[in-house]
């Protein structure tokens, strides 16, 4: 979780004078915390948005957790190593989007990772360095290339054993943007939803402002901050090697893997993504994270609305990179 | 099927009912290949894609050989998300009529509509010679489930109850144990289903009330014995493996006085003809408890949750084996007195487990209706399952709106009590 991503606004939001009243509503889910902020006509509307909204998050999260044995994504975990499994049109769509992913970004976003993650102690766990053996093990149960989707039986199959798909890196998102439509089509002009403070959807901006304000902290001090961000019917996500990590030999090892070599990705500290959409904001601050500015770079030019603030370590060399970032950017902040 | 020969199917993933109840064709084709031919695709009409009928929907969409074919809603946003669900410009109807006339390749229909409409959807469906998974209660009034269960035997089509944890595993394996005895004698039953929400939706628009939050009104909904309580008490049925013969009860609106003439709160006692017990609560003001079945027994009690279950026991009594040294070194003697035996059991119970533990009910129990169509094979829970949660539903209300105790023999002339249990 980033603890310094904060709402900027959290502290003035009396000041806005509008018909209608913000409300607040955070419950824990999907291993985080869910967080939503609406201008609604009243306390009992806003009950029921929130109701509306949170089951929706619970929803997705029954379809999508790899925690839960009754989940779709187990199912499909469970039985796709042995015989193509159906699933229904959401599952599939998210599955081949992330893939997509894995496509465009030649392997440095996979949701196969998982195996990975465990193997580096990342599952529940605060990470630790894995044996030769352990490590061999995880890459042989580890690569997107391996799922097979057939689009026209809506099947996946997975092509080598012991392979498990887990969305974590783009199913967050995926469920603020949900949330965001279903808020929508309820009427609502001004929302803002987020996962963990690690992504953001913001839904119009609140009355008579340019957008939600978001703060991006610096991530060497959370306190201070390196850009705020006015988000207006866009998404924001931050991935950071500060989250979870470990120190061996006076190395630091972070949570966020580049599955092409197996290992935690080194040299990158913070990368915050704007995008049209929370899914792909989610994914794009983990591939970007693992791809480095060069092939970052290339890989948001081609996705049309899309700007990342990265931070390059170590500390001592830190250095700030934008690419396309819209905001203004606090100097000599580390 | 006989109980247990259907927890052994389901368990070894083999023929019949467990075959696509399990891993679907995961296990299927693993097991006992099946070549499903393009001919055998399935194709659904569904009356009511609100939020009931899209959960089933995505359910129906898993397995393999089903299609959604047709929608039907009176409320325009509920088939732009309908097809969104399916991924395709499914044909759409806002009269189940013309739906049932046009849709020329329905094999079955999906009715997940307010419960007053069941009846007029579920036999017109019927009539037209479709199999149809009918979501609870089944029948609103008494002279509904009569006509729902006649229309069913009438049309020689399947018709399939969503009680879907009648095909949950852990309650399979319960029931298979508390029938072999492991419990002793089930005396009484305790429901709770207690949740902290108001049960009211969003409107986009606030002329939608009665139309979006027709859970609240009693014209249109039969409140929280019918939407969280059948279930309950179709898990009541099948324990004492009979159906009521009085209900006494009580209700308010106690804790959101917002207009609604539903009951935020409700209690009700079923008395069975065995002498069983089942007493059931639903309060939609405080959470606590949650969801819960505590079905007690002579020697012991099982637990169950939307998740999982547990067997718990009694201690042994007029216990012969004492120590021989007692007689040596006496009993102590104290001025306390003790609490310890008054207090509740915080120690754990032994989980149920069960092969396919892993299992999604609701995915299971649509699973199971679709192998009922291919198979020609009666559902396991089929109409009569739904008559005999619905009618104690309705008479339940009735004793909570009168606040009398209402004996069923004054209102329902043929109780199914011998049939229909999927024994």
């Amino acid at each position: 979780m980033l603890a310094g991503l904060l709402p900027a606004w959290a502290a003035v939001s009396l000041v806005w004078a509008a018909p209608d009243s913000l409300y607040y509503e955070a419950r824990p889910a999907m291993g985080t915390t869910v967080e939503v902020y609406l201008y609604a006509a009243g306390a009992g509307r806003a009950e029921a948005l929130f109701e509306a909204a949170f089951d929706e998050v619970e929803r997705i999260e029954a379809a999508f957790s790899t925690y839960r044995p009754t989940s779709e994504l187990s199912r499909i975990n469970t039985y796709a190593d042995a015989t193509p499994v159906t699933t229904d049109p959401e599952v599939f769509a998210l599955i081949d989007h992330a893939l997509a992913y894995s496509r465009s970004t030649d392997g440095a976003f996979d949701i196969t990772v998982g195996r990975l993650m465990k193997a580096w102690g990342f599952f529940r766990g605060q990470g630790r360095y894995p044996s030769r053996e352990e490590l061999l093990e995880a890459r042989k149960k580890t690569g997107w290339a391996y799922v097979t989707l057939d689009s026209t039986a809506r099947t996946v199959r997975f092509g080598k054993m012991g392979l498990q798909l887990d969305v974590g890196a783009i199913g967050k998102g995926y469920a603020i943007d949900q949330v965001a439509r279903l808020l929508r089509a309820q009427g609502v002009e001004a929302a803002l939803i987020g996962t963990g403070q690690s992504s953001y959807y913001a839904v119009g901006a609140p009355p008579g402002e340019a957008g939600w304000p978001v703060r991006v902290p610096a991530p060497f001090d959370h306190a201070q901050t390196l850009s705020t961000v006015y988000l207006r019917d866009a998404a924001l996500s931050t991935s950071g090697n500060y989250e979870k990590f470990f120190e061996l030999e006076g190395k630091q090892y972070c949570h966020i893997m580049d599955p092409r070599t197996g290992r935690p990705v080194e040299g990158m500290v913070q990368v915050t993504v704007i995008a049209p959409n929370a899914a792909d904001s989610d994914a794009l601050a983990t591939s970007v994270f693992v791809l480095g500015i060069d092939a970052g770079a290339t890989l948001l030019d081609e996705q049309a609305g899309t700007a990342a603030l990265l931070v390059t370590g170590p500390k001592a060399q830190a250095r700030v990179v934008s690419l396309g970032w819209p905001e203004e950017i606090a100097e000599g902040i580390q | 099927m006989k109980r247990r020969d259907f927890i052994k199917a389901a368990t070894a993933g083999a023929a019949g009912v467990g075959a696509s109840m399990i891993g679907l064709e995961a296990v299927a084709q693993t097991l006992e290949p099946r070549v499903v031919a393009p001919s055998d695709e399935i194709v659904v009409g569904v009356i009511g894609p609100g939020s009931r009928g899209q959960s089933l929907m995505r359910r129906m969409l898993r397995v393999p050989g089903v299609r959604i074919g047709a929608l039907c809603d009176v409320y325009a946003p509920r088939l732009t998300e309908g097809r969104e669900i399916t991924g395709e410009d499914t044909p759409v109807f806002d009269d189940y009529r013309r739906m049932l006339d046009e849709a020329a390749d329905l094999d079955a229909v999906l009715v997940a509509t307010p419960p007053g409409l069941h009846a007029a959807h579920m036999t017109a469906s019927l009539d037209r010679g479709l199999h149809v998974y009918g979501e609870k209660i089944m029948g609103f009034t008494l002279d509904d489930c009569d006509a729902i269960v006649a229309a069913a035997q009438w049309s020689g089509k399947w018709f399939q109850i969503g009680h879907q944890y009648r095909y949950a595993p852990w309650y399979r394996e319960a029931l298979e144990r508390i029938k072999e005895g492991e419990i002793g004698t089930v005396t009484h039953i305790f429901g709770y289903w207690h949740r902290n929400y108001n049960w009211r939706r969003p409107l986009p628009d606030p002329t939608l009330e009665r139309f979006i939050n027709w859970r609240l009104y009693r014209d249109t909904s039969a409140g929280l014995l019918a939407e969280l309580g059948s279930h309950h008490i179709d898990i009541a049925n099948w324990v004492f493996d009979e159906i009521p013969e009085s209900v006494m009860g009580s209700g308010s609106v106690m804790f959101y006085q917002d207009g609604r003439n539903v009951n935020d709160n409700v209690q009700a006692i079923f008395k069975y003809p065995g002498g069983g017990t089942f007493v059931f609560s639903s309060l939609i003001g405080n959470h606590l408890v949650g969801y819960q079945i505590n079905i007690y027994g002579t020697g012991g009690t099982v637990a169950l949750t939307l998740q999982d279950g547990a067997f718990y026991y009694e201690p042994a009594r007029a216990n012969s084996a004492v120590p021989e040294e007692l007689m040596e070194r006496g009993v102590n003697t104290s001025a306390s007195l003790s609490t310890e035996g008054d207090m509740p059991y915080r120690g754990p119970g032994l989980d149920i487990q069960t092969s396919e533990a892993d299992a999604d009910p609701n995915l299971l129990a649509v699973a199971s209706f679709f192998d009922s169509i291919r198979e020609n094979k009666r559902p396991y829970a089929d109409e009569i399952i739904g008559w005999n949660s619905a009618v104690p539903v309705a008479l339940g209300n009735m004793a909570i709106r009168s606040t009398s105790h209402v004996p069923f023999a004054d209102h329902v002339s043929a109780p199914r009590v011998n049939v229909g249990r999927g024994e």
